[in-house]
């Protein structure tokens, strides 16, 4: 066998990989009702913030809690519990992606994608804005 | 009825939009002719003075188009929508060039401002390679030309989106009844340019990397006139200097785009793996490839199909990227702000044809191709190098598989969503293939072409392999790794750095002529070695530290010691070697800046050290946003930015002091409550009532609730409010903390439960000004700044070497 098969083989063999890795990394858009089922696996989860909710950001007590309820896309309400400060403006948002799981009773999101209105161009233009929790990598 | 509408610059629109049809038929026109001259027939000088007329006709008009669209944006035509929706009057001249290509229409022209000007380049220099690859220019130029077109073809194909386009002409504005007043023009100021893109960074990135971009056409080009004219290698030769300029200019754009994150963005970093920073790495990663592979051709006339592939599919990548993030495609993925503009057809078509071009020219080729029968030696620069291409193919491959994610759910129907953690995704694999090509580096240049002796390059690479395993043992200890990936990605960078030190110094004798490819590969390990120290060991300093492990406060894991700090506004709190204070803020124009100082102890006093500004943007377009402010030291950067803050400036008016009650819970033996200047926890009932607290009298049942406030500096103190039981009658006796101004009443005790509903007052100036911040430190990110220019050195060294030759 020649060297180029060789290494064809290899190549085709790393992208097959690299593939793999990025349809078993990837998630995919869902709801609460699936996230509910499968707790302890992370979803994309899309709605919409529940304005009657009440909209919990303490930082004087934990400045990394902030908790609101969000309607998904199928009409559910549930409280979801973000490990980071209130985005700014959250309360403006059109629309919200949770990026997170379902566990101890609640949606923990690790991160919050949201999209604003343009203030001058009602529905034109969108701003998505993104807010990741972070954790302490100690 | 027509208006007369006064004040009105309509000339001004006209001439740019005539222009712009100038523009795109004499594009059009020198595609054509120079597609003719290029047959080297009779007619040839013929075609060739038409051609030269049509192109410098068409450089002409594209700067026309550009002068006047920045002559309408100096004098403030706010008439013209585009002049309306990125200016205003307010807006400082020096932005002018930034709101001139904030909007897509306005890249697009900067787009084809660097074609026309490296086109001309060409037309003067490429001598008989000036009409196929010209013709290939003006095509491109054609295509581009009709994105800003602003044509209708009926009534639903649009072509292009023109930037001469009046307000009251605009669809989602004619009907606006404003615009029926003939004097409207009196009251109307422009939407003005996005505070978030008022600074230098948006100056001088998007012309950089979008001359990046244009570089690309040339290599692009050359390989296409190279096809057609059945020239199979001598294309190279001209088109390698360019190759060389587009990996400088494309890199030195992308990491500007990167530095701006870092500066003024509160990212966290310089590098997200978003799609947007993706879409231009891929495309600089395979023109990399490229210029490697046509070294190798160049030398020893091999790996002739895999230059075409990479030369072409860089220009059609830098298309792809322009589809991805201009079409809406990305939508949900990317924090980068898109707005489809309906090209997004028209710009799949444009990309479309060059990818059927070039396929169909190099399978229509294929036979004629030269193609190398003889083995590489193992032992053979051109062997390693065509390796470490291949490392590059892989690795753009998975970069640009992933973000296109959206794209295969669109294609394949399916519902996919991106990586949940994007960097670890994207590192898991590059930072294997870093390894890999970092280490192809460091030895690919002591073999020889065709073949080398083993010994000779073991004992050339004895010297620089023991300084790599020193100073990996050296960084490794003293910055803490021990994670093996990591302490393979260390040795791996400084044996490139290394290697090609000794290389340049030793074998090239220092020569700084021929030193092109050492202190490029330099460069670029010091990129790679900046971007690991600083990403791997970034400290997140803002943890909580007030003394008080606040996470054993909760129950359930509500609270927690991570990221965000919260900063009374006077008070000191610790963070890694300082103290630091928030000191107040102050609003700027639409900035409003929080001053966090940051302080070191001697014996028992503070000295400043220095103090950073983070500020909060109120933009009205996009909210308020976060900018950060970095203190820069020589081996680390101090990274602050502020998460939660109050942006009002106002002072809240003083009230008289009274109690008020600011909450009432109802809590169990163990909970929290919550207070304004500290953390209660409600430690259980006692039985044993301090008496002289009340007037006590026979028969009395008394508890005391025994509560534990923590305060942001993390003193502790005790308080015990009484409830008593007197005739049936319940008389709370509240219990107070003078000094955190704070008051408990018990309100109700639920014996069944060992309940309590505790009601909280707290003085009104209790409430103080607070910030939440986090700040981080990134070790060593200076030697990535140092690397890019270093790199840049080096490829100004390497183009001036093949320009001589």
């Amino acid at each position: 066998m020649k060297k180029t098969h060789i290494l064809a083989i290899i190549v085709i063999a790393l992208a097959i990989g690299a593939i793999m890795t990025t349809v078993s990394d990837s998630s995919t858009y869902s709801n609460f009702g699936e996230a509910i089922e499968n707790p302890g696996k992370e979803y994309h989860v899309v709605g919409q913030l529940d304005k009657e909710g009440e909209l919990t950001y303490n930082p004087e007590v934990d400045a990394n809690l902030f908790a609101f309820n969000m309607i998904d896309n199928n009409g559910d309400n549930h409280r979801v519990h973000f490990a980071g400060s209130k985005p700014q403006d959250f309360e403006r948002s059109e629309q919200i992606v949770l990026v997170g799981m379902y566990e101890n009773e609640m949606f923990q999101a690790s991160k919050i994608l949201m999209k604003c209105p343009s203030k001058y161009n009602e529905g034109q233009t969108e701003e998505m804005q993104e807010f990741t929790a972070k954790t302490a990598s100690s | 009825m027509d208006i007369n509408y006064i004040g009105e610059h309509l000339w001004a629109g006209q001439l740019g939009q005539i222009s712009i049809i100038i523009a795109f038929v004499s594009a059009l026109v020198a595609a054509i002719s120079y597609a003719f001259a290029s047959r080297n027939d009779a007619a040839f000088s013929d075609w060739k003075l038409l051609s030269r007329s049509a192109f410098s006709l068409h450089i002409i008009s594209v700067f026309s188009v550009i002068g006047t669209l920045l002559y309408m944006l100096y004098n403030g035509m706010f008439e013209y929508h585009y002049v309306w929706q990125h200016s205003n009057s307010e807006m400082p001249m020096r932005y002018i060039m930034s709101s001139f290509w904030e909007g897509q229409e306005g890249s697009f022209l900067l787009w084809l401002f660097w074609h026309a000007v490296l086109g001309a380049i060409l037309m003067k220099t490429s001598k008989t390679w000036e009409a196929p690859v010209m013709s290939v220019f003006a095509m491109v130029q054609m295509f581009l030309v009709s994105m800003v077109l602003g044509i209708n073809l009926g009534d639903v194909i649009r072509i292009g989106s023109t930037p001469f386009l009046l307000l009251r002409e605009h669809p989602e504005f004619m009907n606006l009844p404003f615009l029926q007043n003939a004097g409207y023009l009196d009251r109307l100021d422009g939407r003005g340019l996005n505070p978030l893109l008022q600074n230098y960074w948006m100056t001088i990135h998007p012309p950089t990397l979008f001359l990046g971009f244009a570089s690309t056409l040339v290599p692009f080009a050359f390989a296409i006139a190279g096809l057609w004219k059945k020239r199979y290698t001598e294309w190279m030769k001209p088109a390698l200097p360019w190759t060389y300029f587009g990996v400088m200019i494309l890199g030195t754009g992308i990491l500007m785009g990167g530095a701006w994150a870092y500066e003024a963005l509160s990212f966290g970093g310089f590098w997200a793996w978003d799609p947007v920073e993706n879409a231009s790495l891929v495309p600089w990663i395979t023109l990399v490839g490229a210029a490697h592979v046509m070294v190798i051709q160049k030398n020893r006339g091999q790996s002739l199909i895999m230059t075409f592939v990479l030369t072409t599919s860089t220009f059609i990548l830098i298309l792809y990227s322009t589809f991805l993030t201009r079409s809406g495609i990305l939508g949900d993925t990317s924090v980068h702000a898109f707005t489809d503009l309906g090209m997004s057809g028209q710009l799949l078509i444009y990309l479309l044809s060059f990818l059927f071009l070039a396929i169909g020219l190099l399978i229509y080729n294929w036979k004629d191709i030269p193609k190398s029968e003889d083995e590489d030696s193992l032992y053979s620069r051109e062997f390693w190098m065509f390796i470490g291409a291949l490392v590059l193919v892989i690795s753009s491959f998975q970069i640009m598989f992933t973000t296109s994610i959206p794209v295969w759910n669109k294609l394949l129907g399916t519902n996919l969503a991106p990586p949940l953690d994007p960097i670890a995704h994207f590192n898991s694999f590059q930072i294997p293939l870093a390894i890999m090509l970092a280490l192809l580096i460091a030895v690919t240049q002591y073999f020889k072409y065709k073949k080398t002796d083993p010994q000779q390059i073991t004992k050339a690479l004895t010297i620089p392999f023991i300084l790599s395993v020193l100073g990996t043992a050296a960084i490794g200890y003293a910055m803490h790794y021990s994670n093996l990936m990591y302490l393979a990605m260390l040795f791996a960078t400084l044996f490139l750095i290394f290697a090609n030190a000794y290389y340049w110094l030793k074998v090239l004798k220092g020569n700084m002529k021929i030193a092109g490819a050492s202190v490029a590969h330099i460069g670029f390990g010091m990129i790679l070695l900046g971007a690991f120290l600083s990403t791997s060991k970034t400290q997140v300093i803002s943890m909580n530290t007030s003394g008080t492990d606040v996470e054993s406060l909760g129950s359930d894991g509500d609270f927690s010691n991570r990221d965000n700090i919260l900063m009374m506004k006077g008070d000191t709190l610790r963070m890694a070697d300082y103290f630091v204070t928030y000191a107040g803020k102050n609003r700027e124009g639409v900035n409003v800046f929080y001053q966090v100082d940051y302080l070191t102890k001697t014996g028992d006093d503070y000295n400043l050290e220095f103090s950073l500004y983070p500020r909060v943007q109120t933009n009205p377009r996009m909210g308020n946003v976060a900018e950060p402010d970095t203190k820069h030291f020589l081996h680390k950067d101090i990274y602050t930015f502020v998460t939660y803050a109050e942006v009002e400036t106002e002072e809240a008016t003083e009230e008289p002091e009274e109690y008020k009650n600011t909450s009432t819970q109802t809590v169990a033996a163990g909970d929290t409550l919550f207070a304004g200047t500290a953390i209660v926890v409600f430690n259980g009932f006692e039985r044993n009532v301090d008496s002289t607290l009340y007037d006590i009298q026979e028969g009395d049942i008394a508890v005391a609730a025994n509560l534990t406030a923590i305060d942001i500096s993390g003193k502790k103190y005790d308080v015990n409010p009484i409830y008593v039981i007197r005739d049936r009658m319940a008389i709370p006796v509240p219990g107070e903390l003078e000094e955190l101004g704070l008051r408990f009443v018990i309100n109700k005790v639920i014996p069944e439960t060992g309940k309590a509903e505790i009601a909280v007052f707290e003085k009104p100036d209790n409430y103080r000004e607070f910030i939440v911040m986090q700040a981080m430190i990134f070790p060593w990110i200076n030697i990535l700044w140092a690397g890019c220019l270093v790199m840049i050195i080096g490829t100004v060294l390497a183009i001036r070497r093949r320009l001589r030759s």
